[in-house]
């Protein structure tokens, strides 16, 4: 098919398949794709309202056994720079995303086997003792699978149990790309192949809950697994209508074992594009600027774009990986408005809860990110000697 | 509420900006809709067409070694293909001199430097005229003025400086006209460039307020008006070190045909495909076009 029938056939609300999403992606110009993007964008957006939430991006150890070769976040089992918060940071945090307006915490982290079940389930029933209304966006699909396989439980009663204990919604990392060729390829089959990532979200869906999903691009696959991997996210969309956005972002190479490099913005607003195009069962993509910076996290508003994603307190995996841009509640209003676009704030559920928080009171300016932890913090919080450890060290450790 | 909505859709912006490219006068009220419309798309498609029938894909870029003018003698790198003296000249002589030595330490690449207005206050200083302060320079080795910036300047600079034979390798901006941009492309427009001594236009500021930067959709908006406006300067350019690559990449295809201020280092430990060089070359045809390196003097140096 030639571009321009590919055009009318979008133009015309028709689904594309696979193979002409591919030409598509290929061959149409950059202004032409965003163009298609940004008429889909206005369809299912027709209010011009572009969104946001706030909250806070806490990552609860940097311990990891999956080892995947493009992550400069993890630190193996044992490591001098390894971490776990402590229950009182993570209250310290959510105190501090609350005077800011924020109601959610997007809590991820590595796949350390000296936390088990319980430490997560303890963690969940005390942040909603202390703060019945907040909510815990929590546990991407491969720590949902890790801990299955350390509790020994099937993933559907890891999700009851965390449900139980406090779980709202799940975050869509770990999905990279869901192409197991690429998953091997990037060391991250064994954390979770496509078809068990694909399980967890199909569960947590029956089981109620609403989830995000990911791509990150850029690293060792072709456009065509990139269009395989929304094909995947459509699928499954199309069985539970479960997910509730969309985020894409580039794989970031800075201190990786996997190295590279990474990929350029207008390959950015590119596959933003594409995947508007292609994802026509899904309601809401996010602008990822904590990848791509402000004024390029702005442009994807033209893109397909109709979401900013969360004012950012804190970030800890994109950092390590060397990209750290800050937006606060100021700057990303101002950036949405400054684009011909209404700001409204909104949960995880994308119900709008609101105009800007700063514009009703004062809060505090954000100018540079929190970090997970500062140097004086305990790297092993106190609390941590009530749960059963699975590495050596950790258990001599705790025997002591 | 901030909320820009100048735009009427995609077909009125179309509609202005044709008639932009063919020079038709526009109302107030029409330049106002162009200078805050938020469909950059319309305006990215329209200047990217513009740029396409005047450069085709090409887009060249410049290697700059930055010397201070204190530090004028220092070797260059080798691979930069323009020797840029930054800094506020002290005096005359100490300037004549720093212009000297870059121009031996350069070997056959040009040098360029300063800001034509600090080039105004220093003749004003010493009580020379501007004009032979030029010629001195250029008398001395200088082969363009690094930048004159319009919005210090009086239109006169253009015949000034083509009476000194010393021309300015880019028009720039120092700070961001916000919804003046307009005017300020239109006033650009009209400077009489038949002789060519304006090398290049940077539209985008030069200076930005860091609490509140210019977004980005106020950037390719600029690049993208710069490049249906201004058709006497025929380089539309974007300084990649100061803008980052990013924005820098996504301003190609909003009408811009040239990156300054590459950085000439090959840091050893970044690997070559990660090398300042590599970088450029994999952004410029990730953007659909074809790099082309130069140097200060505008001529193509590799392909
Ligand atoms: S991406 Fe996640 S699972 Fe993979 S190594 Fe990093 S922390 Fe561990």
């Amino acid at each position: 098919m030639t571009v321009a029938s590919l055009v009318s056939k979008v133009r015309s609300g028709e689904r594309l398949r696979p193979a002409e999403g591919l030409d598509l992606y290929r061959h149409a110009s950059t202004h032409l794709l965003g163009r298609l993007a940004d008429e889909i964008r206005a369809r299912k957006h027709p209010d011009r309202v572009v969104t946001y939430i706030i909250d806070r991006n806490v990552n609860y150890t940097n311990v990891c056994v999956a080892r995947c070769s493009f992550c400069a976040f993890y630190r193996p089992v044992g490591s001098a720079e390894g971490y776990v918060l402590g229950f009182e940071d993570i209250f310290r945090k959510i105190d501090e995303t609350r005077a800011l307006g924020g109601e959610q915490l997007l809590l991820q982290g590595g796949h350390n086997p000296d936390l088990p079940l319980e430490w997560y389930e303890d963690l969940f029933r005390s942040v909603k003792a202390r703060f019945p209304a907040f909510r815990l966006h929590a546990l991407s699909p491969p720590e949902v699978i890790h801990l299955s396989r350390l509790s020994r439980l099937p993933v559907p009663s890891v999700i009851d149990r965390l449900i139980e204990a406090g779980l709202d919604s799940i975050p869509g990392g770990g999905a990279e790309i869901l192409v197991d060729r690429v998953r091997k390829l990037l060391n991250c089959y064994s954390k979770a192949t496509t078809d068990e990532w694909l399980e967890v979200m199909r569960y947590a869906h029956r089981a109620g809950l609403r989830t995000t999903a990911t791509m990150m691009y850029g690293s060792i696959e072709r456009p065509e697994d990139r269009i395989e991997h929304l094909m995947r996210l459509r699928a499954l969309q199309d069985e539970t209508g479960g997910f509730t956005a969309f985020i894409t972002w580039s794989y970031q190479p800075e201190h990786t074992e996997l190295g590279l490099t990474e990929g350029t913005g207008v390959e950015y607003l590119r596959t933003l594009a594409i995947a508007r195009i292609m994802l026509d069962n899904f309601q809401n993509l996010q602008a990822s600027w904590v990848t791509q910076g402000g004024k390029v996290g702005q442009l994807s508003l033209s893109f397909g774009a109709n979401d900013m994603g969360s004012v950012m307190i804190e970030e800890n995996v994109v950092r390590a990986a060397g990209a750290s841009y800050c937006m606060d509640e100021i700057e990303i209003v101002r950036n949405i408005e400054n684009a011909g676009f209404r700001p409204k704030r909104r949960n995880m559920h994308y119900e709008i809860l609101g105009d800007p928080v700063f514009r009703e009171r004062a809060v505090p300016r954000i100018l540079t990110l929190a970090v997970a932890r500062q140097e004086q913090d305990q790297p092993v919080p106190a609390e941590l000697a009530h749960y059963q450890a699975r590495s050596r060290r950790a258990k001599t450790q705790r025997n002591d | 509420m901030n909320i820009r909505t100048g735009d009427s859709g995609p077909g009125m912006i179309t509609d202005l900006t044709g008639r932009l490219a063919t020079g038709e006068p526009l109302s107030d009220r029409e330049r106002r809709t162009l200078a805050t419309a938020t469909d950059i798309l319309a305006l990215g498609m329209a200047a990217d067409e513009v740029r396409r029938q005047r450069h085709g894909s090409v887009t060249t870029f410049v290697r700059v070694a930055n010397v201070t003018i204190e530090a004028a003698g220092t070797a260059p790198p080798r691979a930069a293909g323009e020797i840029r003296l930054t800094g506020e000249p002290a005096s005359r002589d100490q300037l004549l001199a720093a212009v000297r030595t870059a121009r031996r330490a350069a070997g056959d690449r040009p040098v360029t430097g300063c800001s034509l207005p600090d080039l105004e206050t220093l003749a004003a200083r010493e009580g020379v005229s501007l004009s032979s302060l030029l010629v001195d320079l250029r008398d001395a080795g200088l082969e363009l003025i690094a930048r004159a910036p319009i919005d210090r300047l009086s239109d006169a600079f253009v015949d000034v400086i083509r009476a000194a034979g010393l021309p300015v390798a880019r028009l720039t901006l120092e700070e961001d006209p916000g919804e003046r941009r307009l005017d300020v492309l239109q006033r650009v427009a009209r400077l009489d460039n038949t002789a060519g001594t304006i090398k290049a236009f940077a539209p985008l500021p030069q200076r930005v307020d860091p609490a509140v930067p210019t977004t980005g959709y106020d950037d390719v908006k600029m690049v993208a008006l710069a490049r249906l406006v201004v058709e006497n300067i025929g380089v539309i350019q974007v300084d990649w070190g100061l803008y980052g690559p990013k924005l820098a990449q996504v301003a190609l295809t909003f009408g811009a045909d040239d990156l300054d201020n590459v950085s000439p280092l090959e840091p050893l430990d970044l690997g070559a495909r990660r090398a300042p060089l590599e970088e450029i070359r994999r952004n410029i045809r990730a953007a659909s076009m074809e790099p082309v390196e130069r140097n200060g003097r505008f001529e193509v140096m590799a392909r």
